[in-house]
């Protein structure tokens, strides 16, 4: 074998190696497209319409990757920062685009103040910041379960009845958001043959990602880099690394509030106790699945993931009633890949980088004889 | 000085968003009108329903009301303009009149009376405070619940 075929050879294993999990989508998104039997109109608008729902979400994953600190699983807080924001704007009555806007608003608080309690913990936990961050969100789950079916309409004002429990404080399990439901993905909507394309929306994430680009070229987004390639490097650089680290995240939490408002915006009702439990899992999930890793992820890596984590979710359950007679097994099919990628990608990422320790090893080990046979 | 600049600029960016929050607070505020076309008792004088109205909100035909009908609509603001074309006894020409009403902030649900508004009694005559009580099953129905199980549903 020549070295040129065994070059393109290394190529193609590597490219395998590092595409693993998108190309298993592709794969499965491949046979189960034609089984379920959706057409491709149908499928073309609901990928459009999950993409407008959760590409903001997923972007908020970004930074605290390039800040080194892995998946931010702490985006949860941010989720119910956005929450607890709609609650009161739903209670204030205020509906439509206003609203939306206005509990952006609101958010931001609720968002940098636990921001900056994840910050502040994960600086504690460095190196073991995902499991901390995930943690973090149920424990920051039992807060918001205290203040929002406690202290909600016995401490604090809570008006309408339509969204406290009957018994006079708390809030219900479920609260309508039918008045501002789709407002922004309505708003300069086109359609074009059969397809509903949310202008506003995908605008908006076409903004946050300009956003991101230039952010990376500020000062803060280089240092931000830099702590994430090497702590100690950066440290050594006079960048104030846990500072940097707390704002990552910060921005991070902000960056889900926002995207936590969009999507339940889009949805059109908010589920007040679950709706944000699972919000990390499947970001996460997705932005994985679209090629990205623990230490490395971009914004391609967030479309791609949407489209092809969500087509799977679209396809799944109808695909499982087809060849099995019962479309659960498509239900707990698309939740058990969901957990199953994660595991997979952290598995990878842990054999990526014990296989670089490894090389660097054997690197270090040719040195050394080569400098011994010199001598 | 730098520093200080830095702060000035710190404060106006957060003025801004806090006028924001303000605006959008005032013009955010949604309301549900409820248009009725029933006979309206005022100071022992009674305003009797029409025989037909049509309501417009918005360029769209929200209505048609027949004597003792009502209609309901939503609006985003603090202002509502409808179009209403009334024909007050069977067999008359229907007349085309333009409603502008201010809306009180603090009211949800509002109630217009046509044949009231029609004839030009003060406001509090015409427009009350729509107040919808929960029915007993609502009341009783949902109490607390946390999820523990993990929801199986879509994303």
């Amino acid at each position: 074998m020549s070295t040129k075929q065994q070059n393109a050879g290394k190529t193609a294993l590597n490219f395998l190696r590092n595409n693993t999990v998108p190309l298993m989508f592709i794969l499965i998104c491949a046979v189960c497209i034609p089984i379920s039997g959706f057409s491709p109109s149908y499928l073309l608008n609901e990928i459009i319409t999950r993409l407008g729902r959760n590409a903001f979400l997923i972007l908020s994953l970004l930074i605290p990757i390039m800040a080194g600190m892995g998946l931010n699983f702490g985006m949860t807080l941010g989720a119910m920062a956005g929450e607890m924001a709609l609650i009161f704007v739903s209670d204030w009555q205020i509906w439509g685009i206003p609203g939306v806007v206005l509990a952006m608003i609101i958010s931001v608080p609720f968002s940098v103040i636990l921001g900056l309690i994840c910050g502040k913990i994960l600086n504690m936990a460095k190196g073991r910041e995902m499991i901390t961050s995930y943690i973090i969100s149920f424990f920051i789950n039992g807060i918001y379960q205290l203040i929002v079916l406690y202290l909600m309409g016995s401490i604090i004002p809570i008006a309408h009845g339509s969204i406290k429990l009957p018994r006079g404080y708390g809030i219900r399990n479920t609260v309508s958001l039918l008045n501002m439901r789709q407002c922004i993905d309505n708003l300069l909507a086109i359609r074009i043959g059969g397809v509903k394309i949310p202008a506003l929306t995908l605008l908006i994430i076409a903004l946050m990602c300009l956003l991101i680009v230039w952010f990376r070229r500020t000062k803060l987004g280089q240092d931000m880099r830099a702590v994430g390639q090497d702590m100690q490097v950066a440290r050594d650089a006079g960048i104030n690394v846990e500072r940097t680290r707390i704002i990552s995240i910060v921005i991070s939490t902000v960056l889900a509030g926002f995207g936590m408002i969009l999507y339940l915006q889009n949805i059109g009702n908010l589920s007040t106790y679950s709706a944000h439990s699972q919000v990390g899992m499947f970001c996460i999930a997705a932005l994985l699945v679209g090629g990205a890793s623990v230490d490395r992820a971009s914004i391609g890596n967030v479309f791609l993931g949407v489209t092809l984590f969500h087509l799977m979710f679209i396809v799944a359950p109808q695909a499982g009633a087809k060849i099995t007679g019962d479309s659960m097994i498509g239900e707990y099919f698309r939740v058990f890949v969901s957990y199953g990628v994660i595991t997979l990608a952290l598995i990878m990422y842990e054999m990526k980088k014990r296989r670089q320790k490894a090389s660097i090893g054997e690197q270090l080990a040719l040195a050394q004889k080569e400098e011994e046979q010199h001598e | 000085m730098n520093n200080k600049r830095k702060w000035i600029f710190r404060g106006c960016t957060l003025l801004a968003i806090l006028l924001i929050a303000v605006l959008m607070f005032i013009v955010g505020r949604g309301h549900t009108v409820y248009i009725d076309n029933k006979t309206l008792e005022y100071n022992g004088e009674s305003y009797g329903a029409l025989q037909k109205s049509e309501v417009w909100v918005g360029g769209e035909r929200l209505s048609k009301l027949g004597k003792r009908d009502r209609t309901m609509t939503t609006v985003i603001g603090n202002s509502f303009e409808m179009k209403l074309i009334n024909t007050v006894n069977k067999g008359d020409e229907p007349t085309e009149t333009t409603v502008k009403i201010s809306l009180p902030y603090g009211w949800d649900g509002i109630l217009v009376n046509i044949p009231g508004y029609l004839a030009n009694l003060p406001q509090e005559a015409w427009m009350t405070e729509f107040i919808i009580e929960p029915t007993t099953e609502e009341a009783a129905g949902e109490e607390e619940a946390t999820e523990d199980e993990i929801p199986m549903g879509d994303f």
